[in-house]
């Protein structure tokens, strides 16, 4: 189990936390493209940001109405 | 069939529009790779939470790769399956509730192809999605535990993929049958739920249920071989084709949302 250093384990789990950015920031982009948003545009930049990956995935299925 | 192409190319422009092709992936991604890199940690986890009384000794199971493989394949039949129901609950009954179906099949477009076309895009988008996912989740292991060898992943994650293909036909057909969108996720999840419990409860009346092909997905991964496997896959493609004529029919007896 300890022939991984930390270091190594950073390594491996950098393309997770960059792929998590990236879904947020895609979030964060519609978000703020739409214009018609299921509820206050601020809250939902505040779930996004603080949700993690609940937090977008809220978004994407809840935060758009579809017209 | 190229009018099943064009339906079906539409529903491809609209997986692209609203960014589910690009969102679902990901979260898949990060769901199957996040199950070996926590189950890696979880000794420092534990030992980091500190709240711990001195002397406490936890006896952790050595884990085996094919194990943490199951693990992942368990996150993806809880959190998957939710998000294949929130993603496919509202296909029908929304462009049913928004006048889109009936712009489409007041021209001579088959019931049958419009109900299809969504369906195929739907296996589209789980394809796509668990097979990355489950991907990234064979790569960690292989990264962090040591290899599961590739024909046992492919073979369990076929068997997992007809579970959720099985599930996302389920929420179609409720789409259809159902005026709500979050009515049909709730009652396909609900049927999932029953179907899983209920085999679980009874193994041996149940033996040809689809709720089986979670644990047989398990079994070809620790073992390399699934028995009893043949009477659940045709029982659940069998489901699989008389849920979409059932949507089928329904949709014909009932083709704008105020005779429901």
């Amino acid at each position: 189990m300890d022939a991984i250093s930390s270091e190594k384990l950073l390594i491996l789990i950098a393309p997770l936390i960059v792929l998590q950015l990236l879904l947020m920031i895609i979030a964060l982009v519609v978000c703020a493209r739409s214009k018609d948003v299921n509820g206050p545009k601020l809250l939902w930049v505040l779930i996004i940001l603080f949700g993690n990956l609940i937090g977008s995935v809220l978004f994407f299925v809840f935060g758009r109405r579809s017209s | 069939m190229s009018q099943w192409f064009v339906l079906y190319r539409k529903e491809w422009l609209e997986l692209i529009r609203s960014g589910k092709l690009i969102w679902v992936p990901v979260v898949f991604i990060l769901l199957g790779a996040s199950q070996p890199i926590v189950s890696y940690m979880l000794p420092e986890i534990i030992a980091g939470a500190g709240n711990m009384p001195e002397g406490t000794v936890i006896e952790l199971p050595t884990l085996t790769a094919s194990g943490v493989m199951v693990q992942t394949l368990q996150q993806f039949g809880t959190l998957g399956l939710l998000i294949i129901a929130l993603i496919s609950m509202g296909t029908v009954s929304n462009e049913r509730l928004s006048g889109t179906s009936a712009m489409i099949l007041v021209k001579p477009v088959a019931y049958s192809s419009f109900v299809t076309a969504k369906w195929a895009a739907m296996l589209t988008i789980t394809a796509i999605s668990f097979g990355l996912g489950y991907g990234a989740g064979w790569y960690y292991t292989a990264a962090l535990f040591g290899s599961v060898s590739l024909l046992a992943a492919a073979g369990s994650s076929l068997l997992f993929g007809l579970w959720l293909g099985f599930v996302g036909t389920v929420t179609i057909l409720f789409s259809t049958l159902l005026r709500s969108a979050a009515a049909a996720a709730f009652s396909a999840l609900g049927a999932a739920a029953l179907l899983s419990i209920a085999t679980t409860l009874l193994p041996k009346a149940l033996a040809w249920s689809p709720g089986k092909l979670t644990e047989l997905a398990a079994a070809q991964l620790m073992s390399g071989h699934a028995s009893g496997l043949w009477p659940v896959v045709s029982i659940t493609i069998i489901s699989i084709i008389a849920a979409l004529a059932l949507a089928v029919w329904h949709l014909r007896q009932h083709p704008s949302i105020e005779a429901v």
